[in-house]
């Protein structure tokens, strides 16, 4: 008997893949009022977005509703990340890869700038003695 | 190796954008807020690096293995296993090379080069029946052993349900007298880590937590690590629309279970049980108990082979002081179970006298 005779239902509907649960129009809300604080205190945060019970069509949904901006950064740190702006500048879709390429986390973030794209002070440091060296060699 | 954690990851290769990355995934592992994970990086990238890697003592008492099955199936190894790189697992019977004369010298050795620094790890329950005679390493019997070893550690992790409150061995008629690590020692810090076995992820978390940190996380009252186990199965459960509606499967195969609704009426212990299931999941994120239609077995909490029995609904109001007692345990939840027994009573009891397979099970 092939698998998909067993009439059995593992993800119930409004649970399934090609389903929407109706979770994703709140987020919305939620963005909105994050992106608000941000203009008024600076303060930056993030949802993770798989903490919540969302379906990939609700994903899809809240992809199309927030859409696509004109910033798409790549990160390749222990497999890609994606640090893409969406349509609403401030609104960031993060995702995180491991070196095989599938998602291990997922964030939307409210900042300027993500936290990630920005170099870390010891680092620029680091950076600066580099610099310094190749300047060294030059005489 | 001295210097800040980050400076000894660099030297490997790792850098801070790597390091900040694995520490957001993390964070969201630990069903912790995002911010949580800046928090994390920070802290543990300024943490100094030990001169020396911190060893670490694993001692397996009166065990399956399983719980070890479990932490060599950790499936993000790459960052966890650089981490684990910062450690020196100095004893572990099933992992190491030496066996017999030479794992024991190892141990006293280990031991004797780090005392009062290192950290214990303990899996199995410890036989107290028969002088211990149950269980021996060596010619000693777990409790002689656990009680040298412990002398000279700076914590210890009861890794797994039998370590942390006697598991299987324990249940009732517990004939072996098995104890948990904290029933013997009492002035070690201790820290549960319970399942059967625990969540791969929730074994390394609070292992990386303390080597980073160089202290323990927030506990609960059952000595467990907050992060983890702050909120029940129920709460974080895929299906608990269903419940909230009064869906529930009735059997194993009726049209409810095919419709995956909520299994609580099948015994499902996920409103008692506090663990990181439905959020973490099991092999790699693919999948858990409940999500392949079976409820939650309660396997994080104290006495969970003895709880009424695994097909049970919670509510069943065959056994009432049972669950009184059950609900006292779980404590903060308790004005919870309580809501539950009183809005699912009516249909345990119908399901109860209609169909015989719960029955079944049971024998």
């Amino acid at each position: 008997m092939p698998l998909d005779a067993i009439p059995v239902v593992a993800v119930p509907p409004g649970l399934r893949a090609g389903e929407l649960s109706g979770n994703a129009p709140a987020l919305l809300r939620e963005i909105a009022e994050m992106v608000r604080r941000l203009l008024s205190e600076g303060e930056t945060s993030a949802i993770d977005l798989q903490a919540l019970p969302l379906t990939p069509a609700d994903l899809e949904w809240l992809r199309e509703q927030l859409g696509e901006g004109e910033i798409a950064v790549t990160l390749n740190a222990d497999g890609e990340s994606s640090l893409n702006e969406t349509a609403c500048p401030g609104v960031w879709w993060v995702t995180h890869r491991n070196p095989k390429g599938a998602v291990v986390s997922e964030f939307l973030e409210v900042a300027f700038v993500p936290e990630l794209v920005k170099a870390h002070q010891d680092d620029v440091v680091i950076g600066l003695e580099h610099l310094e060296l190749l300047i060294s060699d030059l005489s | 190796m001295q210097g800040p954690l980050i400076e000894t990851l660099a030297r490997q290769g790792v850098t801070r954008r790597t390091f900040m990355k694995f520490c957001a995934t993390l964070a969201s592992a630990m069903a912790l807020p995002p911010s949580a994970g800046r928090a994390m990086a920070e802290a543990m990238a300024a943490a100094p690096a030990a001169s020396k890697r911190p060893s670490v003592i694993w001692l397996p008492f009166q065990e399956c293995t399983g719980c070890t099955e479990s932490i060599t199936r950790s499936h993000s190894p790459t960052l966890e296993g650089l981490i684990f790189d910062v450690i020196s697992l100095d004893y572990q019977e099933t992992l190491m090379a030496a066996a017999g004369h030479q794992a024991e010298e190892a141990l006293h050795a280990a031991m004797a080069a780090n005392d009062g620094k290192y950290l214990l790890i303990v899996d199995g329950s410890i036989p107290l029946g028969l002088d211990g005679a149950y269980s021996c390493i060596a010619g000693k019997s777990n409790l002689e052993t656990l009680k040298e070893v412990a002398k000279g550690a700076a914590a210890i992790v009861a890794m797994g349900s039998c370590a942390a409150y006697g598991g299987l061995p324990h249940a009732n008629p517990n004939p072996t007298g098995a104890v948990s690590v904290s029933d013997i020692i009492k002035d070690k810090p201790i820290i549960n880590i319970p399942g059967c076995p625990p969540i791969p992820t929730v074994i390394t978390g609070v292992l990386a937590h303390f080597l980073t940190f160089g202290s323990l996380p927030e506990l609960d009252k059952h000595g467990r690590p907050k992060a983890f186990y702050g909120e029940t199965i129920h709460d974080r459960c895929y299906r608990r629309p269903f419940y909230d509606q009064g869906k529930f499967a009735k059997t194993f195969d009726d049209q409810g279970a095919r419709n995956g609704w909520c299994l609580f009426e099948l015994g499902c212990k996920g409103p008692v049980t506090y663990n990181a299931c439905a959020t973490v999941k099991w092999n790699g994120g693919t999948s858990w108990p409940v999500e392949s239609g079976h409820g939650c077995l309660g396997c994080s909490e104290p006495d969970f082979w003895d709880a009424g029995g695994f097909y049970k609904a919670l509510s069943m109001p065959a056994d009432p002081l049972k669950l009184a007692a059950k609900a006292a345990v779980v404590g903060a939840a308790a004005g919870v179970a309580v809501s539950f027994v009183n809005r699912g009573k009516k249909s345990a009891a119908k399901s109860a006298h209609e169909t015989t397979t719960l029955a079944d099970l049971e024998k």
